[in-house]
């Protein structure tokens, strides 16, 4: 729950609010225009910001706190007590926060912004997924190797998908219809498929994983659709495309190092880290003023790309071309759309 | 030409005598201090001897105990020369193995049945954890008839974690007479010597006031995780650096934890850095240490544990001898920590920080194993 919030206007008011983690700062600018609007101190290493009843959380991953900032511009730390709060997740109601220098998701109330408690998981948790209903979340544990599973009603830690010896769990996905699981090894570079469990209840700790591919070296997300699971290698400038039960589709080469994978108006975009363009599966380019390594989608047809390595911020219609670039403090990440 | 003597030498006047070499010429000489050099760089010089080439550097035990005496505003450690001045009125408790106690130690000294003074009481029933177990060790102590009124000093072969688990273990039970620690330990100490057989003691009560502000339980720890070494108490990792950051392979040093690396936002500080061979570590080295480099603040409380609760000892009677005003164990230990049950969202570890002040100490001794947690 990184990121833009599913709209399709872009009022002229929007703000884009971009967690600058070389500077400390959460920095506005106008949506439509790229002014700038302003800034937030917000506490070390911030990466990504969500929104949550009225508030805009930003995960400080130099602190054991997180920091919101409430519509009267409030800013609240929110202590997790465990380093590292990388990325967020909503779920009944509550906040999850993966501690990812630790082995705990904190638990916020994104009313009263308070911490009401800790899970315990697998150390250094990364990416988070949520069940459709809600009642479930995923965390991919980078050091244990594992997929924990967490009963968001009793905030306990009720299962655990073994991906695997020696794995680093990076990214984590469900399938929409939340029938099936992904996980990307980083270390082994796979692609795991789990059973996510379902009414009868969730995989034991311990759980084996249902399905394996091989996929392009030093990957990081995935992304899964009700019938397609695509995967950017990044060492090897490849996305991996499969079925849902990990058979391969194809190959899509030639990129250099891409990060992020995205459908917009109907086709699948490509975010590279190391060349200043979009492209889509289908060929399509959309040339940029520099590398992306974030986007945060706006409306149906644009994006908001972080070009972290350049300071820059952009806004850019895959049919127009860039609408908007401007200079931002160090190191832009993953914005969210206000 | 001269060499560095002011010698004259002459590289091509003088051949070999006839008849053989003369050792005492000036090429064999040359030839000698070549490989000097040589076998220096190659390491087979000591550190020392080197710097002392020429010189007879002997080391007597009055040189050893003139060394080992203690200077400055330091509490606890003492030299040779106050037990020498005190020999009658403390009560000398030795912290060496049977073994060793044997062999050698300090006239009439008695030896501290260590298994019993490193006892744990478990408080799970109610929730808190690990405490020293204060019944049996004040019991341990009056089986070889310390009264909590005796003035006491312990030694061991340096002022190692060993020692000073004697010194927390007698504050923990809240003794009255004062706690003293031998600096550099039994061979610091050139006065008469026992061996064999320990002396006959007789058993004595030892009714424990147990000093629950010298250390902390779990509970407690839990209560203020993310506060440690921002607004909250000082945490000291004692450990070695790799246990600490749960480095790769660094499994292996503790394979019984079900969890590695540490409590969130504790300083790792190796313990090691307290000693430097037999005896206890400048004392303003150790305060630029712990005040400068570590950043812990000595009017504030100040929490050490190690995956025991012997070696994190060593750090807590530092810390109290160089003046830190509330200096706490963690009797538990990280051992404890990490193989907590249930809920270990509250117990928390940290894996991928990185605050180590790096130590240069050393722990002499002639204890076997290379183990550090048992040299006295």
């Amino acid at each position: 729950m990184t990121g833009g919030d599913g709209q399709n206007n872009t009022p002229a008011d929007r703000v884009l609010a971009v967690p600058c983690e070389g500077d400390d700062l959460l920095v506005l600018f106008a949506l439509e225009t790229g002014d700038r609007l302003g800034e937030v101190p917000v506490g070390s290493h911030p990466v990504h910001a969500t929104t949550c009843r009225g508030r805009t959380v930003v995960a400080t991953m130099g602190e054991r706190a997180v920091t919101a900032v409430d519509a009267s511009g409030e800013v609240t730390r929110v202590e997790t007590g465990v380093l590292g709060p990388s990325h967020f997740a909503g779920a009944n109601g509550e906040l999850y926060v993966s501690c990812s220098a630790g082995d705990a998701l904190a638990v916020v109330n994104p009313e009263s912004l308070t911490l009401v408690d800790r899970v315990g998981v697998g150390a250094e948790p990364h990416e988070l997924a949520v069940a459709p209903d809600g009642d479930r979340l995923y965390a991919g544990s980078r050091r244990d190797g594992v997929v924990d599973v967490v009963d968001t009603g009793t905030r306990e830690r009720v299962g655990a998908i073994d991906a695997g010896p020696d794995a680093r769990v990076q990214g984590v996905a469900l399938a929409p219809d939340g029938s099936r699981g992904y996980a990307v090894d980083q270390r082994g570079a796979r692609v795991v498929a789990f059973d996510p469990g379902d009414d009868s209840g969730p995989p034991a700790v311990g759980a084996s994983i249902c399905a394996e591919a091989t996929i392009g070296a030093d990957p990081y997300d995935l992304v899964a659709t009700g019938d397609r699971v695509f995967v950017p290698g990044r060492g090897d400038g490849v996305v991996h495309d499969f079925d849902r039960e990990l058979e391969s589709i194809a190959v899509h080469d030639g990129f250099s190092r891409p990060v992020d994978i995205f459908e917009v108006a109907g086709d699948w975009w490509v975010l590279d880290a190391s060349a200043p363009r979009l492209r889509s599966l289908d060929g399509a380019v959309l040339e940029m003023s520099a590398p992306g390594l974030v986007v945060t989608p706006v409306g149906e047809r644009r994006l908001a790309v972080s070009h972290y390595d350049d300071d820059r911020v952009s806004l850019v219609d895959v049919e127009a071309g860039t609408v908007w670039t401007t200079d931002s403090p160090a190191c832009p990440f993953g914005s969210v759309v206000v | 030409m001269s060499d560095d003597c002011g010698r004259e030498t002459s590289d091509a006047a003088s051949g070999p005598p006839i008849g053989g070499s003369d050792p005492s010429s000036p090429d064999d000489e040359g030839n000698a201090t070549r490989r000097g050099l040589l076998r220096a760089a190659a390491g087979a010089t000591v550190a020392g001897a080197a710097s002392t080439a020429g010189c007879l550097s002997v080391s007597t035990p009055a040189d050893v105990a003139v060394q080992s005496e203690v200077s400055g505003n330091v509490a606890h450690f003492v030299g040779p020369s106050w037990l020498a001045d005190n020999r009658e009125g403390a009560v000398v408790l030795d912290a060496h193995d049977p073994e060793q106690f044997r062999e050698e130690r300090i006239y009439r000294a008695r030896r501290v049945p260590f298994d019993a003074i490193t006892a744990r009481e478990s408080t799970d029933g109610v929730g808190e954890g690990d405490m020293p177990d204060t019944d049996a060790i004040a019991a341990a102590f009056g089986e070889i008839g310390v009264a909590p009124d005796d003035d006491v000093l312990a030694y061991g072969a340096s002022v190692g974690s060993r020692v000073t688990r004697v010194a927390f273990a007698l504050a923990a039970v809240g003794h009255e007479g004062s706690i003293r620690v031998l600096n550099g330990g039994l061979s610091a100490w050139n006065g008469r010597l026992g061996t064999g057989s320990r002396d006959s003691v007789s058993p004595v009560d030892y009714d424990p006031d147990p000093a629950a502000s010298a250390w902390v339980d779990r509970e407690w720890l839990a209560d203020r995780v993310g506060t440690f070494n921002e607004d909250g108490p000082g945490l000291v990792d004692v450990r070695v650096p790799d246990a600490y950051l749960a480095t790769v392979g660094s499994d292996a040093l503790n394979d019984d934890h079900d969890r590695h690396g540490h409590l969130p936002g504790a300083v790792d500080v190796h313990w090691v850095g307290n000693v430097a061979g037999r005896r206890m570590t400048d004392p303003g080295r150790l305060v630029r240490l712990y005040e400068v480099e570590a950043e812990l603040d000595r009017d504030e409380p100040v929490v050490v544990y190690g995956d025991d609760n012997v070696d994190p000892t060593s750090t807590w009677l530092t810390l109290t001898a160089i003046g830190f005003e509330d200096v706490r164990l963690y009797d538990g230990g990280f051992g404890e920590w990490a193989n907590v049950e249930g809920d270990r969202g509250r117990y928390p570890v940290e894996t991928a920080t990185n605050v180590v002040v790096e130590t240069e100490g050393s722990v002499g001794g002639d204890d076997d194993g290379g183990d550090f947690s048992c040299t006295g």
